[in-house]
Parts: C-alpha cells; sequence; structure tokens
C-alpha cells in the first residue's frame, strides 16, 4: 500500500515538473476567436504583422458556439488570451463591464478612423470604446444564377416580385423556391426576417422611436413585414420544420432549392465547401412605396485582454489594425463576405463579396432591429415567427405580440 | 428410446434459438446502421452526402482521410487522447477497486458516510464546478496541458467506480477468501490475488462506461487546452466546425478513425470481461 | 448464500484508511469541493464584476419567475419523458438481450454482444448529425417515398409532437449496450446449478427468469435504476447534438440538462451571458431531488445487507 502512496507522489512530483517545463519565455502574444474554419488564413494575417512589428501571434480558435463561455471562463481565472474576438452589443459589453478589455478610446487611429455608428457596437454607456472594429455582415438573397439563366428569371426589384419569381419557380416544379427552415432557431429570425425588417422600419432613427416606445411593434409597417414574411414562408420546403441553416447552401449546391437567404458571410461557403460557383446575390427587395433598406451588421471587433503581461505589444497590433495598412491587411485574409468597417477605401478582391458589398448602395443601413437595446425580445420574436411560418398564428397575431412584448420591455 | 429421441430433437431445435437470432440481428441492423453511414460518407465528397446519404459513393475519395492524417495531426491528438484515456481508466479502477474493497467491509457509520458522500458526485453537473477547478488547475501549474485533465477525469469517474465496486465486492461470496484470511493471508494480497480476479466482470463495466465519456469529452480540454500540441481528438472535431459551415465527410473521416481504438480497447476490455466471468467459477 | 459484504471477516475500523485516502484525497480535492463549493454560487447573481449578493432569490425565481419558471417546470416535465423512455425501454431492451446473450448454447453471442455495444463509441455528436441526416425529409424524403413508405417522411425533429420522443429513441439506441453489459454480468453471476435443478423440475426458460434469474440479479437492477435516474438529469450531450442548447423546437426537447447548461454556463443565444447563479440553484434542486430519490434507495439495501 505504502508503495502505492509512493507511486502517487512520484506522480504528483512529475505532473508538476512536466507543467513547469512547457512554461514559455519569449514574447508570443495569443488571439482568442470563434473564427475556427478560416485559422489559416487569419494566422497568415498576423504572420503578416510579424514581418512588420516582430511581434508573433497566435491564432488560437476556439469552437464558434462555445467561445462565449469558454472565454468568460478564461478570463475570468486569468488565463485568457491576449487578445479576442468581441461580439458587438450587449455580448461584448457585458466583458467590458467585468473589466476585461483594455480601453481601446485611447489606441492612436480608432477615434478617427471609425465612424460614430462603427463604434457605437463596441461603446460602453461612458463613452468608452473597448474593441477595435473590424468587420460588419449583411442579409441577401443568393440564387442559382446558372438556373436563373437556363429558365430566364431575373432578379426581382420589388417584394412583389420576389413572390412572383418564388411562385413561378414553384410553378416549374423542379426546385424548391426558398431553402431556408426553422429547425436552428436562429437564422429564420437573423437573416430572414431582420434581413427585411429595414426595408420596412427604415433606419437607425427609425428604430429609436421604437426603442423609445413612441412607435408601436404592431403599427402599419411591422404589420406589413409581418404579412410579407407570412407569404414568403410558403415557399419553403416541405418539411422546412426540421430544415437546418446548414441544409440551406447544401440544397442549393444539389440542386434542390433555387434560392437562400442568408449572410454575406457565406458567400465563400459554396465555392469552398461544394465547389458551387453558380450563385449570384441579390439585396431582399423592399415592397413598393418602401424605401429599400439593409441589414448592415457590426459583427466583430478585436478587444485587448486588460490583464496582459505585454500590455505595449497588444496596443500596438490594436493600434495597426485601427490602421488603413492593417485594415487592409486583414481584409486581404478575412473570410469572404466580411466587410472591413474603417473609414478609408479597402479592396477587397472577391467578386461575390464585392458585389455583395455594393447593394449597400442607395439603402438605409442599419444593424439588425433588436440588437442595439431590445436583445431580449430575441426569443419570444423568433417562437412567433415559427408560429407563422407552420400556420398557427396570424401575422396580426404577432404584431400584437411583438407590441406586447415592446411595452413589456419598456416597464421594466 | 423414442421419446427421449424426440426430446433431443426438440432441443436441438430449442438450440437453434431461433427467436433469439431474430431479436438481435434484428437489432445489429438498426445498430449498425448509422455506422455503415458514418463510415460510407467518410469516403464520400462535400455533396455525395446530401445527395445519396444511404448509397455507396459514387467514387470513393480518400481525400477525406488524408486530409485528417496529413493536414490536421492527427496522430498526435489521438495520441494525446489515447494517453489521457489509458491514465484515467488505470487510476479510476485501481484507486476505485481500493475504496470499494475498503467500503464493503468496513461496516461503520464513518464508512457509510464516505460512501455516500462518494455517491453524491454522481449527482450534480461537474460543469457547475468549472470555475473552481480551473483555479485549483491554474495553481497547480497545469493550465494549457495535458496534464490537467488526468485528476479531472480520474475524479469524475470515481463515484461510479466507487458505486458499482462496492456493491459488486458486496454481493461475492464469502467462503473462499475466508480461507485465506485464516491462513494469515494480508488485506493487500486479498485484494490483489482474490477479490481483483473476482471483480475482473465490475472491472471491465467501469472502465467501458468511463471510457466512452472520458473519450468523448470536449468541455475540459476546450477551456483548458488552447496549445496545438496538447489537444485531444474530440476537441480536433471542433476545427473542422465552423461558425456557420461544417465540414461533414471530414468530421465522419476524423471520427471514423477516432472509433476505431475505442473499438479496440472494448474488444480488449470485453475480452477480459468474459474471462473474467469464466474464471469466476465459485458462483454464490 | 453468504455473500462477502455480509459479516466481514475483516476486522473493522480504521485499518482502512490506506485503502480509502488516495481515492477520497483526489476525489474531494478534483470533484467534491469544487462542486459544494459552486452551489455557493445559487446565492449570488450576476457574473463576474457585478456578482452581487441575492440570498435565495435565484430559488424564488426558478418557482415564480414567470419565463424561468415556464422553462423549468418544462425542461422538468421533459426530462422524466426522457427518463421513461430510458427506463422502460432502454433497460427492458438490455435485459432481453442480457438473458439472450447469457444463453450459452447460442451461437455468435461475442458478436452480438459487441454490436449491441458498437453505438456507445459513436460520439454524441456524430450520432447527433447522422440522425438529423436520416430524420430530415429534405435528405431522405424521396428515398422514403421511392421505397413506398412516404409516411416516414415528416420532419420528425421539428415537430413539437415528436421531437422529444425521437430524440428520446436515439439516446436508447446508442446507450443500450451499458444496461446489457451489467445484466450479463450480473446474469453470469448466477451458478448453473440453480438454473438446471429449476429445468429439471420442468421450468421453462419464461419461468426460470421471473422466478430464478430476476429476482437473484434484483440488485443489479437497483443499480442501473438508480444509474438511470440520475444521469438523465444530466444528460445534455444529444439533445445539444440533435436539436440546439434550447431544446428545439420551441422548448419541446429541452430538459434540465441544456437548461442548466444555457443559464449555468453558456448563456442563450444570441447574447450568451449566463447567469450563473441560476443555473447553480437549478443544479441545486435537481441534486436536493434526486439525494431523496436515491440515499433512501441505497441506504435501504445497505442496511438489508448488515
Amino acid at each position: 500500500m505504502k508503495k502505492l502512496l509512493s507511486l502517487l507522489v512520484a506522480i504528483a512530483m512529475l505532473l508538476s515538473l512536466m507543467a513547469a517545463a512547457t512554461a514559455q519565455s519569449p514574447v508570443v502574444l495569443t488571439m482568442g476567436s470563434w473564427e475556427n474554419t478560416a485559422a489559416a488564413v487569419i494566422q497568415e494575417m498576423l504572420d503578416a504583422y510579424k514581418e512588420v512589428s516582430g511581434i508573433e501571434i497566435r491564432f488560437e480558435p476556439t469552437q464558434a458556439d462555445q467561445y462565449n463561455a469558454a472565454l468568460r471562463l478564461q478570463l475570468d481565472n486569468g488565463t485568457g488570451p491576449d487578445l479576442f474576438y468581441s461580439r458587438s452589443y450587449a455580448t461584448g459589453q457585458e466583458l467590458h463591464d467585468a473589466g476585461f478589455n483594455m480601453n481601446c478610446s485611447e489606441i492612436p487611429g480608432v477615434l478617427e478612423n471609425f465612424a460614430p455608428s462603427s463604434l457605437e457596437p463596441w461603446q460602453a454607456d461612458d463613452g468608452i470604446v473597448f474593441a477595435v472594429p473590424v468587420a460588419a455582415v449583411s442579409h441577401v438573397v443568393y440564387y442559382n444564377s446558372a438556373y436563373f439563366e437556363e429558365k430566364g428569371l431575373s432578379t426581382p426589384e420589388t417584394f412583389e416580385e420576389f413572390l412572383a419569381l418564388c411562385e413561378e419557380i414553384k410553378a416549374f416544379g423542379d426546385m424548391y423556391p426558398l431553402a431556408n427552415g426553422i429547425a436552428s432557431e436562429w437564422d429564420i429570425l437573423e437573416c430572414v426576417y431582420l434581413g427585411m425588417l429595414p426595408n420596412y422600419v427604415g433606419g437607425p432613427e427609425e428604430r429609436a422611436l421604437y426603442e423609445a416606445g413612441s412607435a408601436k411593434m404592431n403599427d402599419d409597417k411591422f404589420l406589413k413585414s409581418l404579412e410579407d414574411f407570412a407569404a414568403l414562408t410558403k415557399y419553403f420546403p416541405d418539411g422546412f420544420e426540421s430544415v437546418q441553416y446548414g441544409d440551406g447552401p447544401a440544397l442549393m449546391a444539389t440542386g434542390q432549392a433555387a434560392m437562400f437567404i442568408d449572410g454575406s458571410w457565406s458567400s465563400g461557403t459554396f465555392a469552398r465547401m461544394y465547389d458551387f460557383s453558380d450563385i449570384g446575390a441579390f439585396a431582399i427587395p423592399a415592397p413598393e412605396g418602401f424605401t429599400p433598406g439593409m441589414a448592415f451588421h457590426p459583427d466583430y471587433a478585436i478587444a485587448g485582454n486588460s490583464a496582459t503581461k505585454y500590455p505595449q505589444e497588444v496596443k500596438d497590433f490594436l493600434a495597426w489594425i485601427a490602421s488603413p495598412e492593417g485594415a487592409q491587411n486583414a481584409a486581404n485574409h478575412m473570410p469572404q463576405g466580411f466587410f472591413p468597417m474603417i473609414n478609408a477605401p479597402i479592396t477587397m478582391d472577391d467578386e461575390l463579396s464585392n458585389g455583395i458589398l455594393g447593394l449597400n448602395e442607395g439603402r438605409t443601413l442599419d444593424a439588425r432591429f433588436i440588437w442595439p437595446r431590445m436583445m431580449d425580445l430575441y426569443s419570444a420574436m423568433r417562437s412567433n415567427l415559427d408560429a407563422i411560418a407552420k400556420g398557427e398564428m396570424t401575422a396580426q397575431q404577432a404584431a400584437d405580440d411583438f407590441a406586447k412584448l415592446q411595452a413589456d420591455l419598456l416597464s421594466k | 428410446m423414442a421419446a427421449n429421441e424426440k426430446r433431443t430433437k426438440s432441443m436441438r431445435i430449442a438450440n437453434m434459438h431461433i427467436p433469439s437470432h431474430g431479436l438481435m440481428l434484428f437489432w445489429s441492423i438498426i445498430a449498425l446502421f448509422p455506422f455503415y453511414m458514418l463510415i460510407v460518407n467518410s469516403f464520400k465528397s462535400g455533396l455525395q452526402i446530401y445527395a445519396n446519404p444511404f448509397g455507396l459513393p459514387t467514387e470513393w475519395t480518400l481525400a477525406n482521410y488524408e486530409y485528417i492524417i496529413e493536414a490536421s495531426n492527427f496522430f498526435m491528438y489521438f495520441g494525446n487522447s489515447f494517453l489521457v484515456v489509458s491514465v484515467s481508466l488505470f487510476f479510476i479502477l485501481l484507486l476505485g477497486s481500493l475504496a470499494a474493497y475498503a467500503l464493503a467491509h468496513w461496516r461503520s457509520t464513518v464508512s457509510t458516510a464516505i460512501y455516500f458522500f462518494f455517491i453524491i458526485g454522481m449527482m450534480l453537473p461537474i460543469k457547475i464546478a468549472t470555475i473552481r477547478l480551473m483555479e485549483i488547475i491554474k495553481s497547480l501549474g497545469l493550465m494549457n496541458t495535458l496534464w490537467s485533465l488526468f485528476p479531472i477525469y480520474i475524479a469524475m469517474g470515481l463515484p461510479f467506480a466507487v458505486f458499482i465496486l462496492t456493491e459488486f465486492i458486496r454481493g461475492l461470496p464469502i467462503d473462499l477468501y475466508e480461507a485465506a484470511y485464516i491462513d494469515g493471508a494480508k488485506r493487500s494480497k486479498i485484494y490483489y490475488s482474490i477479490v481483483l480476479p473476482l471483480i475482473k466482470p465490475a472491472l471491465a463495466t467501469v472502465a467501458i462506461y468511463n471510457l466512452v465519456p472520458i473519450w468523448n469529452d470536449l468541455w475540459f480540454p476546450l477551456i483548458f487546452i488552447t496549445a496545438d500540441n496538447q489537444k485531444t481528438v474530440l476537441l480536433a472535431v471542433t476545427k473542422l466546425q465552423g461558425q456557420y459551415a461544417t465540414d461533414w465527410p471530414r468530421v465522419f473521416a476524423l471520427l471514423t478513425l477516432s472509433a476505431l481504438p475505442v473499438i479496440t480497447l472494448y474488444l480488449l476490455f470485453s475480452r477480459n470481461f468474459v474471462a473474467g466471468l469464466t474464471a469466476g467459477a465459485i458462483k454464490g | 448464500m453468504r455473500r462477502y459484504g455480509a459479516g466481514s471477516v475483516h476486522p473493522g475500523g480504521f485499518y482502512w484508511q490506506w485503502y480509502l485516502i488516495p481515492a477520497l484525497l483526489l476525489y474531494s480535492i478534483f470533484m467534491a469541493y469544487p462542486m459544494i463549493d459552486s452551489v455557493r454560487l445559487s446565492l449570488f447573481a450576476g457574473t463576474t464584476g457585478t456578482r452581487a449578493f441575492v440570498g435565495f432569490d435565484n430559488y424564488s425565481r426558478l418557482f415564480t419567475d414567470p419565463l424561468i419558471s415556464k422553462r423549468f417546470l418544462n425542461a422538468f416535465g421533459n426530462t422524466w419523458v426522457f427518463f421513461a423512455f430510458h427506463m422502460l425501454l432502454q433497460n427492458v431492451l438490455g435485459m432481453m438481450f442480457a438473458v439472450v446473450l447469457t444463453n450459452r448454447t447460442m451461437r455468435g453471442r461475442t458478436i452480438y454482444q459487441t454490436i449491441v455495444f458498437v453505438p456507445c463509441t459513436i460520439a454524441v455528436l456524430v450520432t447527433g448529425y447522422l440522425f438529423k441526416l436520416i430524420l430530415n425529409p429534405v435528405w431522405t424524403g424521396r428515398i422514403l417515398r421511392d421505397a413506398g413508405l412516404a409516411f416516414l417522411a415528416k420532419p420528425w425533429l421539428g415537430m413539437e409532437s415528436s421531437a422529444l420522443n425521437i430524440v428520446s429513441l436515439v439516446s436508447v439506441w446508442q446507450w443500450v449496450g451499458i444496461p446489457t453489459m451489467m445484466f450479463i454480468a450480473g446474469l453470469q453471476g448466477i451458478s448453473d446449478d440453480l438454473i438446471e435443478a429449476a429445468t429439471i423440475d420442468g421450468a421453462d426458460s419464461w419461468k426460470t427468469f421471473w422466478k430464478i434469474k430476476l429476482p437473484l440479479i434484483m440488485p443489479v437492477v437497483g443499480m442501473i435504476a438508480i444509474m438511470t435516474f440520475v444521469s438523465n438529469f444530466n444528460a445534455f450531450d444529444i439533445v445539444y447534438a440533435m436539436e440546439t442548447p434550447n431544446g428545439a423546437p420551441n422548448y419541446a426537447t429541452d430538459i434540465i440538462g441544456t437548461m442548466f447548461y444555457r443559464y449555468g454556463v453558456a448563456g442563450e443565444h444570441p447574447t450568451g451571458i449566463p447567469q450563473p447563479g441560476v443555473g447553480a440553484a437549478i443544479s441545486t434542486v435537481i441534486f436536493i431531488m434526486l439525494l431523496i430519490g436515491v440515499i433512501p434507495t441505497l441506504s435501504r439495501t445497505r442496511r438489508k445487507e448488515d
């Protein structure tokens, strides 16, 4: 028995020796991220920074859906990465409130090179900017361009034309008009409905009216948006209840669906994963008589860990990313469909991404409607949209429920 | 004479176990079908899996396996996982059986309290303790190393090991080993030469029961390990899972490869399991 | 039949310390202490930086806050359905397989035994994905319709009426190997003499099972029942892999494990800000419930043998 104990003691000692041996010495920064699949290209970007500065940064992404939880635990424990991807609005700000983020207002270039509206998603109530904005995404309709050509279809200018187009494709009988489903419980709200919404309610000024309660979420604009949403769900695939987000691009690439309402981030997915390049994109069209809008959503920023051992090196990197040169470098290595937020002429070489960015022209841009102030409505809104799609709720009922949720939120 | 023949004949038919084979064959199909899908789809390219989920690949491709083995350091991850699982299991079985041996014999309020103290470990989700565990691991300087996983997995496996093994040892017949005690054998000798062989099936059960969750655990490697050379197989899987899109054929290839050792280990243990059963000819 | 545990031949007392200390030490430091300490979290609200003592507020929210209590009751009910599938289907199937596979005259037992166990070896992540693919009419509907099985081509995982049942069945499929193994171990321990004696007395296999085998492996049955009970309240992976951490569709497959994960660890999509205090309150309430269910059962069996 004693032998066993001494064995255990020996192992424990060995463990601590091993641990000591793995401790590192030269300056190597780490960067935490949810950008898992593009790790190789982003590491290239960081290697390019090493060429300039001599500082090595190691990209260490976490599985996307566990990122928030894992990052918080690591920061809590003092083992967080030196630099980390920061989500916009409440999620990002929560870490700032906990004191984990470096103050980025002092980083050279941050206040000069970004529009106030670009900084706002990463700005606390006291005005402190807690991360350097990097990229935004938008919501569009992808379509099978070869199929459109073959059938002589053209992309729609108004929502009415969009519905007519869906009807036409349905009549051909060889493809589902739309590849969207509701099973993943996020894309139906974030991509489809909140993608449509700027067409109906307008931009940040109009959104503020709803946030203040002076406009009700069952007004004519909202009602119209929900009626149009309901009309659109008629063109989802059979069994859309179990169609998940990831099924969408696959349905497109296997030629089973002609269109898919999605985010700009997917512009590279079709070619990269499925070798499918007959892809075009158009903006989700506004109905006649409405001003075209576009959900152009601030997606991510990079923050510095306030507890880093190398504050100066971290600040240098953040300043670089906030400069036109750094932003251009980042853009060169960004996955397709992520658009630089810096106020500088940045060029991207991907044609489809550039095309999607071009759709912003002449449209009122805004973040996803509920992100800035009304995030608490997320799950209730989503569940109403599901009910509409399943035919269990009318547009009017959903709108009235929205208004009730809005009132509840404002009374808090 | 004739009656006897008839009886042997009906026994022969009974020994064919037609309904039993029917049941097992039916279940075998159900059990193996998704496994078949896993393997078959790991040889398909990205789209075929959707176009033809059940069928054989129209063209077999090894590209997924090549990518996994060459580009993603499979053998390193695999070695890490293997080390974690085998060391953890060894200590779970060793420490668990020692404690169970004691708890099965020492009957007192204290021992009952200790027994229940172990049992309650099965009832709380270990994730709740993550923050505290991180602090402990960090203060031991084990952060970002494989070694951080051993103590946690061993501690996680102990409640179940103690539960099963204690029950098992208490259920063993007493006679043989009473003789050894009268002969003056020490407790450690009795543990080693009598108890351990008798509880082999239970040890195999405990090993198998813990093998699967440890091999497939994602949470603790995810939180504790960021250095690539310390990652486990399942953590490597997550490299293929993006925020928006997952490369399933590659995931399948990786998991087909990583399922092989689990099955091998299982076969190893289950042979032990069967051997233990036949060795345990002294039955109560 | 004299059992080893019934009146040990060893002297009792603290001689046993050396056998217990290694396990106790490791278990206390890396499991018991962190978990008990985490229960303390249930008295606090907020996350790091904003954490504040709130007494039993999290507990009262669990039962009175309209949203949280609705989710909690829903998850609690769903967990019992999930449990019922495992208790009634998984364990009964496991028993059937074990009886069949311990029949010495049957051929191919090792092969069957391995096959029953094979699903346990696949990562739940993959099980989930494979079944999502199989059960998705968008991908398999055509094949099913061609095979004349059109009635099977439904969005099983997307309908609130069927999702929980399907997820439970898949979980049974995956884990039935575990009770099978344990029952086999139990059944193998029964002396051949007993069975032979019964057979000579004219008992058929049905009778031998009910009169001899089952009563003798009752302790194993109890053990498995406790394990099933406890592990169902900690189950999480299969719902996470087949549906979402929200228990889609519309919380129809939300069980205690997923609810704890959302509140205690990850937060709900998209904000992902957890309420560790509520999470800790959930697991404490469940912990107490499990204790009430398990400890009396166990201490009864312990006393009986003394």
